[in-house]
């Protein structure tokens, strides 16, 4: 029998993280990509913090997630409190537990909209208790909130900081979605993840040595100046240096999903990504800089229903178009410093048009009406041959939108769908079952390639020669135009044809 | 001028909406909103035997109506509705001309203001849009079946934009001639419905602890999601001890009234660690779900009423909202010396044989230590229990009297 105190159960509330500490304090994060990651780390360090990145999530980070938390979370938290435990674990290995508790901060995440994502605090709390590391020191962040007291003052989410972070995601979607096109094609093997490597080295000193300016000069910078654009055209000129070979037939997959699950790059899910290209397809892949404008068309849509009930509501309606508009804008402008190869941003009222009929656009939790809208979007305007859409295993929101997908399927039934839960520990499963939708993808993606190369009456050897007379379309940052075909190679044969007169 | 030219109609030019039948899926928050809808539906002018709710969640049910539609695996609470969509299209005697299952996305709770926010769960809100692809994936059964189906995205805690959410989201259509004012004023109606219908059931509540107060007897509180209280998904744990003689109180319908908070959360007020009684930071920082919300906010209630002796919990199969609650409720609950049993991952069979072996179990519990828990739980109380007619605090011995929090 438990006996009565007079102390109520209060929640985990951490010390603060204080401005004093701010020098002697190592911020830690993750749960992203790699180059976002690092681009993160430059911005903060460039503001004068200690940053450091936590290791990708490995399968016995699941474990420990699974084993130290309550039963029965979704795969994301247990993947990233597996990891952040795992991670502090080693790190009191080697400083000590007065040490990790005093020097080390975790930033994370932590608000999904109606998801219980947001609503982790607890679990998170409960694994560091269970292994032994209570007094760490850990801070959700919500993302429509940018209220954060609980924090502290030890970090300053000042504007210039907030640029750099939001400028440092664009260029990074920028830089991975010109890697995932290049990759497949390149001839000579490991030069693309050479050439990344090198451009995110590159970025990480021009993001960590980001001119020190006030507010109004660092929107005006960030918005006009080229400090950007010309660091990433340094990255178009290191990408130049690339030689492909689109010709090579490949079915392009278009990762959607939840966010952990379609961002990270690792164990978390499957190694997806590269699996897909090892299959021999090439692959779309999923843009934090998306995700954002889709959050920022779910805040507006609260204004859409106010209009005419409350007062001011049209005039913050407007304000917030335009700064979508501004937002869309940038994204155009670095996307152009790279010569317009990368995807550009989908119009997010294209997208809730879309999936109007199956899901309704003020559903939030996941990406919520987005994901149906953009399986569509990719389908109708032959952005890709297959949606492989990665559902983490007790995903709640996610599951929502998979079920009102098999309404789409049903009227589509020619749109490649392959739904994947992933579990973290059942890759067999999920990789076969995408492994079918792929084989089909496959076969549409060469009945495309041969029938334009019916329609133009060109033969493969024709456009081979012709690109070997024109060695500038062999290049990484040649630029082929998308016109009626999904699959690069397709594009290519209707460019060349077109260039020929034919 | 026009007004004076126009023709006045001798007779309302509306539809008469009296024959026309609407069906509701008896599911989800339909549970704690019911009372709205039928305000509202009667105020618009449905005739309440032509307001059909589905049946009780059974397997029966959903193997009868909802065989062969489900879209998608997830927790049985979702799961079930198919088979509630399907007795209302396919199981009805007389034809329903409208399916009406709102996507309510914000409910009405009396946590409002002290909470960041009162969403309901993602897929619960979503359900409609899952439900229905299993409806059209084929061909479109409501409109075979001549069936309207009517799904708006509805905030029911923010009342001023409930009116045009439920016209311009289907009822307009629906319902010929609908005004907005109109609706307006069904909207009035619907939650003045829910408002004393909430109100009735508190006030039951507060008679039903004044009892236990007055002969010092304990009671259970049960800690669940509204949807529990359906026998298909609840499984009717709580009549099973109600049957050995126990009061049960849901926390949905808890006594809210000022005199009990204020003696409830006073001290914790005054110490800063809430600001309000209905303010549950000290325990659950991220108070964005509306059920969830009032799940904490009874544990911590029970936590402080001392003829609370026993919560249970009921949690179904695969709940995402409740997972990561389990230890902060059980926490909140156990440290005040209450009784605490947990019934999770409910499915769609009653494990009877085990619920009946805990039942006995907890009411063996009750039996031996409930006295003992209330004395120590009063001891530990402020003074001057509104639940109490005597002033029991002057019979307090002194070391008891040390024992409590001070303001």
């Amino acid at each position: 029998m438990a006996t009565v105190t007079t102390e109520h159960y209060r929640t985990y509330s951490p010390r603060p993280f204080t401005r004093a500490e701010r020098d002697t304090t190592t911020i830690v994060f993750g749960g992203l990509h790699w180059r976002i990651e690092r681009m993160i780390q430059a911005v903060l360090i460039g503001g004068g913090y200690r940053a450091e990145v936590l290791p990708v999530a490995t399968k016995e980070d699941l474990l420990a997630g699974r084993e130290l938390a309550d039963i029965g979370q979704c795969c994301p938290t247990s993947f990233t409190t597996g990891n952040l435990v795992n991670f502090l674990k080693k790190k009191s290995d080697e400083i000590g537990h007065e040490a990790l508790n005093k020097n080390y901060v975790y930033l994370t995440a932590g608000s999904c909209g109606a998801c219980r994502f947001g609503q982790y605090h607890q679990s998170y709390e409960l694994a560091l208790r269970n292994a032994g590391l209570g007094a760490f020191r850990m801070f959700l962040m919500a993302q429509d909130n940018m209220d954060q007291k609980a924090i502290g003052d030890g970090l300053d989410l000042n504007l210039p900081m907030t640029l750099g972070l939001l400028w440092a995601i664009f260029c990074t979607d920028l830089v991975l979605d010109l890697e995932y096109q290049v990759r497949p094609f390149e001839v000579v093997p490991g030069q693309t993840d050479a050439v990344v490597r090198e451009s995110i080295d590159y970025l990480f000193d021009v993001f960590k040595n980001r001119p020190e300016q006030g507010p109004y000069k660092a929107l005006a910078s960030h918005l006009m100046g080229s400090y950007y654009t010309k660091a990433l055209r340094e990255v178009h000129r290191k990408f130049s240096t690339i030689e492909v070979d689109r010709l090579r037939v490949k079915p392009k997959v278009k990762i959607t999903g939840e966010f952990y699950l379609q961002t990270v790059e690792g164990e978390p899910n499957y190694n997806i990504h590269r699996w897909l290209e090892q299959e021999g397809a090439q692959v779309y892949p999923a843009g934090i800089s998306v995700w954002m404008d889709y959050l920022l068309r779910l805040g507006l849509q609260r204004f859409e229903d106010y209009a005419g009930i409350e007062k001011g509501a049209r005039l913050k309606l407007g304000l917030g178009r335009t700064v979508q508009a501004i937002y869309r804008g940038v994204y155009r402008r670095l996307r152009g410093a790279l010569g317009n190869l990368p995807h550009e941003l989908p119009n997010q009222f294209v997208l809730r048009r879309l999936a109007a009929p199956y899901f309704h656009s003020r559903l939030d939790g996941g990406e919520g009406d987005m994901l149906v809208g953009k399986s569509l979007w990719a389908h109708q305007q032959k952005k890709a041959h297959m949606i492989c859409e990665l559902s983490p295993y007790s995903c709640m929101p996610n599951t929502m939108s998979v079920g009102a997908m098999s309404a789409v399927t049903g009227k589509y039934p020619d749109l490649l769908y392959a739904p994947l839960e992933i579990k973290g520990d059942a890759e067999v499963h999920a990789l076969s079952r995408c492994q079918m939708i792929l084989t089909e993808a496959k076969k549409r993606a060469q009945r495309e390639m041969d029938e334009v190369l019916a329609k133009t009456g060109l033969a493969l050897d024709e456009v081979r020669a012709y690109l070997d007379t024109h060695p500038k379309m062999k290049r990484a940052t040649y630029r082929v135009p998308h016109t009626d075909a999904a699959g690069v190679a397709a594009d290519l044969v209707l460019h060349v044809a077109k260039r020929m007169g034919k | 001028m026009p007004r004076w030219f126009a023709r006045t109609p001798s007779v309302d030019p509306r539809p008469s909406r009296a024959k026309l039948r609407v069906g509701i899926p008896r599911v989800l928050n339909a549970w704690s909103t019911h009372q709205f809808w039928c305000g509202l539906f009667g105020e618009l002018g449905i005739e309440r035997l032509n307001l059909v709710f589905s049946g009780d969640t059974s397997e029966e049910q959903g193997r009868q109506y909802g065989k062969g539609r489900g879209t998608v695996d997830c927790c049985y609470p979702v799961k079930c509705v198919t088979g509630h969509y399907g007795e209302l299209v396919f199981g009805q005697r007389q034809k329903l001309d409208m399916v009406f299952s709102p996507m309510i996305y914000t409910l009405p709770s009396f946590m409002s203001g002290h909470v960041a926010r009162t969403l309901t769960c993602p897929r619960v809100m979503a359900a409609p849009e899952n439900i229905k692809a299993g409806f059209l994936k084929e061909r479109d059964v409501f409109a075979e079946n001549g069936i309207k189906y009517v799904t708006p995205f509805v905030s029911l805690d923010e009342p001023l934009l409930v009116p045009k959410q439920l016209f311009e989201g289907g009822l307009r259509e629906a319902l010929p001639g609908l005004t907005m004012e109109e609706m307006q004023r069904a909207v009035d109606e619907g939650y003045k419905a829910l408002r004393e219908f909430n109100e009735r059931a508190r006030k039951k509540s507060r008679e039903v602890l004044e009892w236990c107060a007055r002969e010092n007897r304990g009671c259970l509180l049960v800690l669940a999601r509204p949807y529990h209280m359906d026998p298909g998904i609840g499984h009717e744990i709580e009549v099973d001890l109600q049957a050995y003689g126990y009061p049960i109180l849901w926390a949905q319908y808890f006594p809210i009234d000022d005199d009990l908070m204020q003696w409830a959360f006073g001290p914790d007020i005054a110490a800063g660690h809430i600001k309000s009684p209905f303010d549950i930071k000290d325990v659950w920082p991220s108070s964005y779900s509306s059920n969830t919300n009032e799940i904490l906010w009874g544990a911590k209630a029970a936590a402080r009423i001392p003829w609370i002796a026993c919560v249970i919990r009921l949690a179904s199969y695969e709940c995402g909202m409740d997972q990561p609650t389990y230890t902060p409720v059980q926490q909140i609950v156990e440290r005040s010396g209450t009784l605490f049993f947990s019934f999770q991952e409910l499915d769609s069979t009653k494990p009877a044989g085990s619920v009946k072996i805990r039942v006995e179990t907890i009411t063996h519990y009750l039996e031996k230590y409930a006295t003992d828990i209330i004395r120590k739980k009063k001891a530990a109380s402020p003074p001057g229990c509104p639940l109490l007619p005597s002033a029991w605090e002057t019979e307090r011995p002194p070391l008891v009297r040390q024992l409590a929090p001070r303001a």
